[in-house]
């Protein structure tokens, strides 16, 4: 009962704390959703509990504990990899970014000497 | 046809020492052709250097490799409607001699790429170190199976390309050790490649980007580059 209440009260507290990041504009709601998603996850195994040993029996786990560790091991892989995409994604666009900013750079200086001159 | 407007982009990272160098080597080779100096986030004022011989450089922000460097360049001469670019190392290891040599088969139309190579006769002069001249020899042998064309230099960086190669290459190119990968990449568009003998120098100043700690991660990292290259979609021409 001791561990229901206390996984709860985690998966709540990070759940008001990705809710007020949000709201504080610190997460977009792309990015908060993966972790909401996850952390729904987690609340619903929390609160039926009984579930938690149907699924691990019916996975072929021997204990219920493993199958948790698993199901929270599999969740980040997800996010991590979510997260290298979106650093990859971030990644190319800075250096976009900074090819323009050199071109666009070296059109000014062009224009200004022909002004200039 | 009008004459073709021909731009040498020349990529430098910490150059200071070399680059005014091979400026005047590059002046010097009777080929009419515009010059630019992609200053690839260099900290030694290599920017300062060029732009007091009197050369146009784009200055990046911070470091973007030689493949985003070069890619730089190419977006250049997209922008500025060159017809041909020419890449030359600011390391004055390109002998610019050959860069006439390197044209031809861009300004008769026989290729979109033209790559100069050190293994081909009649000068087959400095060829690189013996280990580098095996991991050279492993990438030609592994790019002219994979494209059944075949590629003896794959990591030469002196190389001309067409307004089709460029256009190519200005949307994608790989950004770190890109020469093998990009021969790949350019006969999947349906790009056509020929090689011309040229010769290398050794570096006046300076290491390679290529030292040999990294000689294994490059090796591990452009073959799997390479071998995911093939299995990307295939690119419209």
């Amino acid at each position: 009962m001791n561990a229901k209440i206390l996984s709860l009260a985690i998966t709540s507290m990070m759940l008001i704390l990705i809710v007020d990041l949000v709201r504080r504009k610190k997460l977009t709601f792309k990015y908060a959703s993966g972790w909401f998603l996850v952390l729904f996850g987690a609340m619903a195994l929390a609160f039926f509990e009984e579930s938690v040993f149907v699924l691990s029996r019916a996975l072929g786990f021997e204990l219920p504990s493993n199958f948790i560790f698993f199901a929270g091991l599999s969740g980040f892989v997800v996010l991590s990899l979510l997260m290298t995409i979106f650093l990859c994604q971030q990644n190319q666009r800075n250096d976009k970014v900074a090819q323009k900013l050199g071109l666009l750079e070296e059109e000014l200086e062009r224009l200004k000497k022909r002004t200039e001159g | 046809m009008d004459q073709p407007r021909i731009l040498i982009i020349v990529p430098a990272f910490n150059e200071k020492k070399n680059i005014s160098r091979t400026l005047e080597d590059i002046r010097a080779c009777g080929v009419a052709a515009d010059l630019v100096v992609i200053d690839d986030g260099s900290q030694d004022g290599t920017s300062g250097v060029v732009r007091a011989c009197g050369v146009r450089v784009v200055a990046l922000p911070f470091n973007l490799g030689i493949g985003g460097a070069v890619q730089t360049g190419f977006c250049y001469a997209l922008r500025n409607g060159y017809d041909v670019a020419v890449q030359i190392d600011g390391d004055g290891q390109h002998d610019t001699a050959y860069v006439k040599d390197l044209l031809v088969p861009i300004l008769t139309g026989k290729a979109d790429i033209a790559v100069g190579s050190r293994f081909i006769p009649p000068f087959l002069g400095y060829r690189s170190s013996f280990v580098r001249r095996l991991g050279i020899l492993f990438f030609a042998s592994l790019i002219s199976f994979l494209t059944r064309c075949r590629v003896t230099d794959p990591t030469s960086g002196f190389r001309a390309f067409n307004r089709r190669a460029l256009a190519l290459f200005a949307d994608e190119y790989p950004q770190d050790y890109p020469e093998p990968e990009s021969i790949v990449l350019a006969h999947k568009s349906g790009l056509t490649l020929k090689e011309v003998p040229v010769e290398m120098r050794a570096r006046r100043h300076g290491h390679s980007s290529i030292r040999y700690l990294y000689t294994l991660y490059y090796m591990t990292k452009v073959t799997l580059a390479i071998l995911l290259d093939m299995l990307k979609r295939q690119q419209k021409g």
